[in-house]
């Protein structure tokens, strides 16, 4: 695509934008992106657009792809913020030191049975980190993991266990052996 | 927390936006089954994440996002403009300075650090690629530190990861058409580094793995070449980008081609120049016609490259490249002589390789030296091969030839002596040339 004067940027960029804004806002709903949010993502990929112009030779579907993308990636981050924050919390919980010990019983036995509804290898790992404050690099060698893995693997089992944590509001029961992770 | 949390808590908590010691409260309210509460969280996680029972995207309004983002991209096109008109003038400037001086004014000056001029300087490198590689290095290098210090408050770090991942593959680009083969390395891997760091743009990505292709393809690291072209070919057809699809194709006849599968690289030329705007980029299109009836006419479908060759002429004259000029009157030699029409290509030949004996290409003489001994041998004229090969030595042991070259010549010399040429040899002869010169980077006909 050519380089682009100034005016006639702005109008092909207008139209473009008016153009496509119905299909944008099908990909926004689809991925339920909270308005507040859409605008940074919205935002972000017209202004990419806007400096990467004369590289694009489909605007449109360029312009897609980058929300749809970014869409993604919304979520992906929402839910490893998530995921982490419940992680950090649980870690916490149980670092505190000499809480009254009904209150220590009660929190291992609650979280003994979120863990109990995740598969066997996402509760044995689980355990192994909250039960015995292990390391993720001797989580590794006690599973059998190689080091450059257990990140991703864990992840996968923290994202199990968040998703077990809220799951309760569906009174969601396990069907047999829970394949999360 | 015996009390359940108030429902924003819940939100803020799923938006991960709380504070360590509130985050623990309420996962420990969670932990104890809390069904309500768990409720309340889900609705703000969508569907497909695990989140509420319906869609809720049906009943969001986005009238206000769409219009906020609106408005702050026709603010930055106000100052993209302002940059783009003032881009050409302090490239102007830049450039009537020494070369010193042009770094440290790169680096010291704000006036230079923006989108725009860092763009032009990169065209700029680009440009230069095909005529003068080491300026070319140069101009990348300052493209280089001008991308180094965009300021990411106004342009996003994310954005001038991008352009910084642009600016280190034209080096690398650079680097290859001068040989510096591990340069080119180095900066491609920074350019791959920085891509990771950045919007990951498709195009952006592909625009490299093209370059990077260029690169393996001249290390004759053939099939890493065609993985990075596959992975463009597939970028450039999500995306809908016909142009970068015809270059990927280009491509990957040129190096087809040079592998020696000709059928294979005639079929992925005409793929790819069916898809080049030749408005957009006329030297690509140039140099993409250029091998397609180079290897048509090394194929033996003379007729077709002479048809292409009449066709494409009007396209040489219009890109006005004088060694883009020369080359067609070359390929018309070489055609006329596999056609049996011995004078006007020996006289074109001759012509040509004066020319190239005067700007000082060494590979190009020898090839066309070579090509000029083929239409002796096939008029059996001996006499006339023996001095042809006698002259071609002194020319080239004072040129750009390597060493293992000149011993190929040296071998065809005394072929020659003894009168024991064949066409075999010299297709030999020629052959190890081209590889030796792919090798090198030196292939100057090839789409950049």
């Amino acid at each position: 695509m050519a380089t682009l004067d100034h005016p006639e940027l702005r109008e092909s960029l207008n139209l473009l934008l008016k153009s496509s804004r119905p299909r944008l806002e099908r990909v926004l709903r689809n991925f339920e992106i909270p308005p507040e949010d859409a605008e940074d993502i919205l935002q972000d990929a017209q202004l990419t657009l806007l400096y990467k112009w004369d590289k694009i030779r489909s605007p449109e579907s360029w312009l897609i792809g980058t929300v749809k993308k970014k869409c993604i990636m919304y979520w992906r981050k929402r839910r490893g913020s998530l995921c982490e924050a419940v992680d950090t919390a649980i870690l916490d919980l149980l670092a505190i030191p000499q809480p009254p010990d009904q209150e220590k019983t009660e929190l291992t036995c609650d979280l003994n049975r979120v863990l109990a509804r995740l598969s066997t290898r996402c509760r044995s790992l689980l355990k192994l980190r909250y039960g015995l404050g292990y390391g993720p690099t001797e989580v590794a060698e006690q599973m059998g993991y190689r080091t450059s893995s257990i990140r991703k693997v864990t992840n996968r089992c923290l994202a199990a266990l968040t998703r077990q944590l809220l799951a309760v509001g569906f009174d969601r029961e396990p069907e047999g052996e829970p394949q999360d992770g | 927390m015996d009390k359940h949390p108030d429902p924003n808590l819940l939100s803020s908590f799923v938006r991960s936006e709380l504070p360590r010691r509130r985050n623990r409260e309420i996962v420990r309210h969670l932990l104890a089954r809390c069904g309500d509460c768990c409720r309340v969280a889900l609705r703000h996680l969508p569907l497909a994440y695990g989140g509420g029972a319906e869609p809720r995207g049906t009943w969001f309004d986005y009238g206000k996002s769409f219009a906020r983002a609106w408005r702050e991209t026709e603010r930055r096109q106000d100052s993209l403009a302002a940059e783009r008109s003032a881009a050409p003038e302090l490239l102007r400037e830049l450039l009537a300075q020494p070369l010193d001086r042009q770094r440290v004014l790169v680096i010291t000056s704000t006036r230079h650090r923006s989108w725009s001029f860092c763009e032009l300087l990169l065209e700029a490198a680009r440009e230069w690629g095909y005529r003068e590689p080491g300026r070319a290095i140069e101009m990348a290098q300052l493209g280089v530190e001008v991308a180094a210090r965009l300021d990411p408050a106004v342009y996003g770090q994310e954005r001038v990861n991008d352009l910084a991942a642009r600016a280190w593959g034209v080096l690398g680009n650079a680097q290859r058409i001068r040989s510096d083969f591990l340069d080119a390395d180095e900066s491609f891997l920074k350019a791959e580094r920085l891509l990771k760091q950045g919007t990951r743009d498709p195009i952006e990505k592909a625009q490299v793995l093209l370059l990077k292709s260029s690169l393996r393809g001249n290390q004759q690291r053939f099939a890493e070449a065609f993985r990075l072209l596959d992975r463009t070919v597939a970028i450039a057809r999500n995306c809908d980008d016909a142009q970068l699809l015809g270059r990927a194709l280009v491509m990957r006849g040129f190096l087809l081609g040079t592998a020696n599968d000709l059928a294979a690289a005639i079929e992925s030329l005409r793929a790819g120049i069916e898809g080049l705007d030749p408005v957009a980029d006329p030297r690509l299109h140039v140099a993409a016609q250029h091998n397609l009836i180079l290897f048509l006419s090394d194929s033996g479908q003379n007729d077709e490259a002479m048809r292409l060759l009449e066709s494409s002429r009007p396209l040489y004259h219009e890109v006005g490249d004088q060694m883009g000029l020369l080359r067609l009157r070359w390929l018309e030699g070489r055609i006329a002589s596999s056609l049996g029409r011995f004078a006007e290509a020996e006289q074109i030949l001759r012509d040509v390789r004066q020319e190239l004996i005067e700007r000082d290409l060494g590979f190009d003489t020898a090839l066309l030296s070579l090509d000029l001994a083929g239409l002796y041998a096939r008029q059996g004229r001996s006499a006339e091969m023996r001095r042809l090969a006698a002259e071609m030595l002194p020319i080239f042991r004072s040129r750009d030839i390597h060493r293992e070259a000149i011993a190929a010549l040296f071998l065809f010399q005394k072929a020659a002596e003894m009168e024991r040429v064949t066409l075999g040899l010299i297709r030999e002869v020629s052959s190890y040339l081209q590889e030796s010169r792919s090798a090198a980077g030196l292939r100057s006909h090839e789409p950049r």
